[in-house]
């Protein structure tokens, strides 16, 4: 087992880094949420880079790249709150339609002309599908009802859930950054904020869980792209991890800003928002957890020494 | 130790109950069951007048002052009834609750007969002036100045997280009177009229898209001299005075909306199936012991009548509290589900439960934060060494 990534693997998730925070920064978020929270030119930006083709093969003109590439760039995605159904159309619909043998849209997909998120049973909501818009507490997110012909197919739902989870993780690195940020500048009692343990207990322990949340997020890519037995007890794994991270690192980083942090003028707030959002979609934290105790206890996980880890 | 309530309590109760529900079903039916300080505010000050005309406004102070010198049992069960009855939060709390009794506590005679009737009646609302942008946690480093000028004092800084300012009519103000001190010395505690041109309040939207607070500007702003309360350089010990109010009686009174919260989550997970996952079922069960372990804290607090001394309930009363809710919140959340993710409207406007989750994140920093309650208990209740601190 080796959890090291190939220089080119690296290359791709912090050019998607760099290119996010150079064009979608906090100023970016603020337009959107007031102007319109769609803009064709960001897509667009995305489908250039050709984030939209990573996961389909290059016979059908994508860059043929797996789901452990797929998700460090969601990781970014998260990070940088991006609100473009980039996630769900290129790293959920567009393996799953492959997968499907459905290669009708993908053309589509790859060129940006479509946006396509997949309706999946356990899901209520559906981003930025047609009909009559519901105002989601994500002031960023579109939602429309699903519709009732939604899938009940399981790999839908683990890609779904492990995209949610690499999502997640890059939004709780970007809210303990900024809580991290508050604390060194804020000061009372004069000092920083951030110098007392009170304070820098909280933001150590998110990085514990976000530390531990990460290469569960991995594995879970690396299993659910090898298509192993217990790849869906890896992905229930990993959202599990993933969502407490980042809802500790909600909870914390608005604490850590005080009052500040319950306004709608620091920007925290939509990082907060889209972390509960993902917590509860793809499966919601007694979903996955039930997955988890039935493939434990349940037997589908073998257990003794000559099945560590399995 | 005397547990329960006698009949003539009892008998109380009935007359609060009939008389809140029977406005709450009647003239006052359509501010029933509104969880937001801001909603229908002008509907929510002619409450406050009903209240005063019937006597109900502030049943805790004298009768000299428009109370009914009501006991701590009574004042108890008038809390509870009202939250009970879905009659929304007082929009003049910080009048009846604080400044009032800051009033009574502290004021000379001439500045109750000026203030006291006017918040009895609920013509006189108040908002509360103590943090600023560089003075939160570190309330004693307030720099917003205050100078005695031709019989006036004159005030010029910044006021934050006014709650209510918009609707106000006058605020209660820790002012810097002395140059050069630092800290809790040279505050003074000031009485203003809000509506003046040396005062200028901004809204601050929350992320729950609601507007209670405010920012507070003063620019000259001009209050008469004899609107201080206590003396120049008094205003640390009448600001602390003041917050010992604030984990009063109106803790009980929350506690029956705690209670009502509980029950929304309870019927929220009978209906929709989460009551059938263990995970939940045992969060409800907790959460039903720390509403009933807050319970008997408050009451012991409210027992104890040495309000010199604050003893270890009071102490540490407002983290448990603060985290219970917010563990609440999140606890709703999982209940709903998905469904919580939604707005009632089109607005960004939210019902109770997910109004809750986002809400209770204040709690816990609102009124001293749990690291501030935590050092607050560690050092005063424990006698622990005090935080190392910075250069003042």
């Amino acid at each position: 087992m080796d959890f090291r990534f190939t220089d080119d693997q690296l290359l791709l998730a912090t050019s998607v880094r760099e290119y996010l925070a150079g064009t979608h920064g906090t100023q970016v978020l603020r337009r959107l949420d007031e102007q319109g929270n769609r803009d064709p030119a960001i897509w667009q930006g995305l489908v250039d880079m050709g984030l939209t083709g990573v996961l389909v093969p290059e016979a059908l003109g994508g860059l043929g790249m797996g789901l452990v590439e797929a998700a460090l760039i969601a990781v970014e995605c998260g990070r940088a709150c991006l609100a473009e159904p980039l996630v769900d159309t290129a790293f959920v619909a567009a393996p799953w339609l492959v997968r499907e043998g459905r290669t009708d849209a993908i053309a589509g997909i790859v060129d940006g002309s479509r946006k396509i998120v997949p309706a999946h049973a356990i899901n209520p909501w559906l981003a930025d599908g047609e009909g009559a818009r519901l105002q989601s507490v994500d002031p960023l997110r579109n939602l429309t009802t699903a519709p009732h012909d939604a899938s009940e197919d399981p790999y839908l739902l683990d890609l779904g859930a492990l995209m949610s989870a690499a999502q997640l993780v890059g939004i709780a690195d970007a809210m303990l950054e900024q809580a991290t940020d508050y604390a060194k500048l804020r000061s009372q009692f004069g000092q920083p904020i951030g110098a007392f343990q009170a304070i820098k207990h909280q933001l150590a322990s998110c990085m514990v869980a976000i530390e531990f949340a990460r290469p569960v997020v991995w594995r879970a890519a690396a299993a659910l792209q090898a298509g192993g037995a217990h790849a869906a007890t890896h992905v229930s794994h990993a959202k599990l991890a993933a969502t407490d991270a980042a809802m500790l690192t909600a909870e914390t980083a608005i604490q850590v800003h005080g009052a500040m942090g319950y306004t709608y003028e620091v920007d925290l707030h939509f990082w907060m928002k889209r972390a509960w959002a993902l917590s509860g979609a793809w499966g919601s934290r007694a979903f996955h957890v039930r997955r988890l105790d039935e493939a434990v206890i349940g037997g589908t996980i073998p257990i003794g020494p000559e099945h560590t880890f399995a | 130790m005397k547990l329960g309530f006698s009949p003539q309590e009892e008998a109380f109760r009935a007359e609060c109950a009939d008389w809140l529900q029977a406005q709450m079903t009647g003239e006052f039916r359509d501010i029933r069951g509104i969880t937001t300080l801001t909603a229908k505010a002008e509907r929510r000050k002619e409450w406050e007048q009903h209240l005063g005309e019937h006597g109900w406004s502030c049943i805790g102070w004298p009768k000299a002052w428009g109370g009914r010198d009501a006991t701590l049992a009574e004042q108890v069960i008038f809390a509870e009834e009202y939250a009970r009855a879905g009659v929304p939060g007082r929009v003049n709390h910080i009048g009846i609750e604080l400044a009032g009794p800051t009033i009574l506590a502290f004021g000379t005679e001439e500045q109750k007969r000026r203030f006291l009737p006017g918040i009895a009646a609920g013509s006189t609302i108040f908002c509360q002036g103590f943090s600023e942008p560089g003075a939160g946690s570190d309330l004693a480093s307030v720099r917003t100045k205050g100078r005695l000028e031709g019989g006036e004092w004159v005030v010029n800084g910044q006021k934050i997280w006014t709650s209510l300012a918009h609707i106000s009519d006058w605020i209660f103000v820790v002012t810097r009177t002395e140059d050069g001190s630092k800290g809790p010395k040279g505050l003074t505690f000031l009485m203003m009229p809000l509506d003046q041109p040396g005062i200028e309040v901004r809204g601050i939207t929350q992320i729950n898209g609601d507007a209670e607070f405010n920012e507070t500007f003063f620019t000259d702003a001009r209050c008469p001299a004899d609107s201080m309360i206590g003396g120049v350089g008094d205003g640390w010990k009448i600001a602390m005075g003041l917050l010992a109010f604030e984990r009063g009686v109106s803790t009980l009174g929350q506690q029956m909306a705690f209670r009502n919260e509980l029950d929304e989550i309870i019927a929220a997970a009978r209906a929709n199936g989460a009551a059938g996952d263990p995970l939940i079922r045992q969060r409800i069960a907790r959460a039903e012991i720390g509403l009933r372990l807050m319970r008997y804290g408050a009451l012991r607090m409210l027992s104890n009548t040495d309000h010199s001394k604050i003893d270890g309930a009071a102490l540490t009363y407002k983290i448990q509290w603060a985290t219970w809710r917010r563990s609440l919140g999140e606890l709703a959340m999982d209940v709903l589900g998905q469904a919580g993710e939604i707005a009632e409207g089109e607005a960004y406007e939210w019902g109770t439960l997910p109004n809750l989750f986002l809400y209770s994140r204040a709690d816990t920093i609102y009124g001293g934060t749990n690291q501030i309650q935590r050092n607050l208990i560690a050092e005063r209740g424990l006698a622990l060494p005090r935080e190392p601190r910075g250069d003042l």
